[in-house]
C-alpha cells in the first residue's frame, strides 16, 4: 500500500536526483488545495456522523426512561426530568458542535446526521405524547432543535427525518400499552376533559373502565370520554398510511416502517381484545403475549 | 373524520404532504433534464471513441465531429445549473452527480485529445483541464463555498479525472496498435503525475478512495506498453 506520507518523501527525493521524467508532477499544486479541502470536508463529516451517533444513543436512553411512566396527559414525574436531564443536554451539545458545519451550503451535505435527527424525534415525540397526549408538530419539532443548535445557525430536522421519527413512535406508543395492560389491567387514556372532571369527578375510574372494553362507546353523558393510546394509536395509523411519500429511499424507508407500523397498533389491538375477553381471569402481573420486535432498522441515508 | 378530534393537528401532516409534494416535482423537473445529459453524453463518448482506431493524422476529425455533442451537453447543463440553483445544492445533487462527472470525463478527454482551443493545425495532446477551466468551458461556477447554488465540485473533478485516466490507458495501447509509439510515452508521464497528485490526498473509504485506488493498475498498464516499445526498441529517439 502507498501511503501518502511515502509518496511525498519519494517526490521530494526525486527533485533531488533531479531526472527529467521523475519531476514533481505539475499538477501537485492543484492536489495540494485539493487536499485541504477534502480534508476539511472528512473533518465535518466524522464530527456530525459521531454527532448522529451520540444523539441516537442519547435519544434511546430518553426513551427507556420514558417508558417507566405510567400516567398519561400529565407532567412526566420527576424521576423522569431528573434521569434525563443529562441526555438533553449531551444531545444539545451535539447539536451545537455540528451547528457551524451544516450552515448554507452545506446544508443538505451530511445526511449522515439523519439516523440522530429520526431517533430524536422519536424520543421528542413521545415526551411530548406523554406530557400532552398529542402529536407534536413538524414546525414545533424543527424549532426545537433549530433552538438546541445555537449561535452557528440551526441544525435542519428535515420532513423525512420527522416522518420516519414518528412512525418509530407508534412501536414506543405500542410498548407504552401494553406495559401499562400487563401492570394495571387497563389501556391508558388520558384525563377527561376538564368540564366532565368537574362533574363527574367520582366516576373518572368508572368512565375509563368502560374505555377498556371498547373505546369507541358512544358518549352517553355530553361529558367527552377521554381518548386512550389506542384510539390515538388509530389516528396515527390513519394519518400516516395516508401519506404518499413519493419514490425514491425516503419512500422506500416508509413502506418499511409502515408495515412495522401497523403490526404495532394490532398489538395492541389483539391485547386489548384478550384483555377484553378474559380479563378477569388473568392473573395479576401476567403478561400479554407479545414479543418485543424491535422495528428493523433502517440505515441512514 | 373518524380520527378522534385532539390527537393530531390535521395540519401537521397537510403541511408535510405538501413539502414532500414540491420535492417530487422538482426531482421531475430534474430528472428530464438529467435524462437529457445522460443521452448527450452518451453521444460525446460515441464520437471520442474514434480516437481509439484514428491514427493521429486523422484526429481533427474526430475532434471536429465531437464539437456539437459537446455543446449539447454544454447547453444541458448550463440548464440543469438554472433549475438546480433554485434549491438547497446538495439536496438533490445526487440525482446528477452521475451524469456531470461523466460529461465532466468526456470534456476533459477530449481538452486531452488538443480539442479545447483547437486552431485546426495539430491537434496538442496532453493537456490537463483543471477544475476551474472546465468551469469556464461548461460554463457554471466551481467548488463554491459561500453560495448555495449549482456548481462543479472537486469530487466530481476528481472522479471524472480517474475515468479519464482508464480512457488513456485503452489509447495507449490503442496508438501503438495504429504505429504511433509517441503517444504511449506520453500518457505515461501524465498518468503518472495524476497518479502522484492523488497519492497526496488524504481519502476515506468512499468511492473516490476505490477509484483512485484503481489508478495505480493503470499506471502499471501504461508502464507495460512503454516497456513493451523500449525492449524491442521501438521508442522513439528524442523522447529518452
Amino acid at each position: 500500500m502507498m501511503g501518502p506520507k511515502r509518496s511525498r518523501d519519494g517526490e521530494m527525493k526525486e527533485e533531488k536526483l533531479g531526472r527529467a521524467d521523475q519531476a514533481a508532477s505539475p499538477f501537485m499544486p492543484m492536489f495540494e488545495g485539493f487536499r485541504t479541502e477534502l480534508d476539511q470536508h472528512h473533518d465535518r463529516r466524522e464530527r456530525i456522523i459521531k454527532a448522529s451517533r451520540d444523539i441516537t444513543a442519547a435519544s434511546k436512553k430518553i426513551i427507556f426512561t420514558l417508558q417507566r411512566v405510567r400516567t398519561l396527559g400529565q407532567p412526566v414525574p420527576p424521576f423522569v426530568v431528573k434521569g434525563n436531564a443529562q441526555y438533553w443536554e449531551t444531545i444539545e451539545n451535539q447539536y451545537q458542535n455540528i451547528a457551524a458545519d451544516v450552515q448554507g451550503l452545506n446544508a443538505f451535505r451530511y445526511p449522515q446526521i439523519t439516523g440522530g435527527n429520526q431517533e430524536f424525534m422519536e424520543a421528542l415525540s413521545f415526551h411530548h405524547y406523554l406530557e400532552t397526549q398529542t402529536l407534536i408538530s413538524y414546525d414545533e419539532s424543527k424549532e426545537r432543535v433549530a433552538k438546541m443548535s445555537g449561535e452557528a445557525g440551526p441544525v435542519l430536522l428535515t420532513p423525512e427525518d420527522y416522518i420516519l421519527g414518528i412512525f418509530d413512535m407508534v412501536g414506543e406508543l405500542m410498548r407504552f400499552s401494553i406495559t401499562a395492560m400487563a401492570t394495571n389491567g387497563k389501556l391508558p387514556a388520558g384525563k377527561p376533559k376538564k368540564e366532565s372532571q368537574v362533574k363527574q369527578e367520582g366516576k373518572e375510574q368508572e368512565s375509563a373502565d368502560k374505555m377498556d372494553v371498547d373505546e369507541q362507546t358512544p358518549a352517553t353523558t355530553r361529558t367527552e370520554e377521554p381518548r386512550t393510546v389506542l384510539s390515538d394509536l388509530r389516528a396515527l395509523r390513519l394519518q400516516l398510511e395516508m401519506f404518499e411519500p413519493g419514490g425514491g429511499k425516503f419512500g422506500a424507508d416508509v413502506r418499511k416502517k409502515a408495515d412495522v407500523m401497523r403490526e404495532c397498533v394490532d398489538k395492541v389491538e389483539k391485547a386489548l381484545y384478550g384483555l377484553t375477553v378474559r380479563g378477569t381471569e388473568r392473573p395479576k402481573g401476567w403478561v400479554p403475549e407479545v414479543r418485543e420486535e424491535r422495528r428493523p432498522e433502517v440505515e441512514s441515508y | 373524520m373518524s380520527a378522534p378530534s385532539g390527537m393530531i393537528d390535521p395540519a401537521i401532516f397537510e403541511g408535510l404532504q405538501s413539502k414532500v409534494d414540491e420535492d417530487t416535482t422538482v426531482r421531475d423537473e430534474l430528472k428530464d433534464i438529467v435524462q437529457a445529459l445522460e443521452k448527450q453524453n452518451r453521444n460525446i463518448s460515441f464520437v471520442l471513441s474514434r480516437a481509439h482506431s484514428t491514427p493521429f493524422a486523422d484526429l481533427p476529425n474526430v475532434l471536429k465531429a465531437s464539437e456539437e455533442p459537446i455543446q449539447n451537453a454544454i447547453e444541458t447543463v448550463s440548464k440543469l445549473a438554472q433549475a438546480a440553483s433554485k434549491q438547497p445544492y446538495y439536496k438533490f445533487n445526487q440525482m446528477w452527480s452521475r451524469q456531470v462527472q461523466d460529461a465532466l470525463q468526456g470534456i476533459l478527454f477530449w481538452a486531452w485529445l488538443g480539442g479545447k482551443d483547437y486552431d485546426g493545425n495539430e491537434p496538442k495532446c496532453g493537456c490537463l483541464l483543471t477544475l476551474e477551466e472546465l468551469g469556464e468551458t461548461l460554463k457554471v461556477p466551481t467548488n463554491l463555498k459561500d453560495q448555495d447554488k449549482f456548481h462543479i465540485t472537486i469530487e466530481e473533478y476528481l472522479l471524472a479525472l480517474t475515468s479519464m485516466v482508464e480512457e488513456l490507458t485503452r489509447l495507449a495501447r490503442n496508438a501503438v496498435t495504429l504505429g504511433d509509439y509517441e503517444r504511449p510515452l506520453l500518457i505515461n508521464q501524465f498518468v503518472k503525475d495524476v497518479f502522484a497528485g492523488f497519492q497526496i490526498l488524504n481519502l476515506k473509504n468512499d468511492i473516490l478512495r476505490r477509484k483512485s485506488d484503481g489508478l495505480k493498475y493503470r499506471v502499471k498498464d501504461v508502464e507495460d506498453v512503454v516497456y513493451d516499445l523500449s525492449l524491442r526498441n521501438l521508442v522513439p529517439k528524442k523522447q529518452q
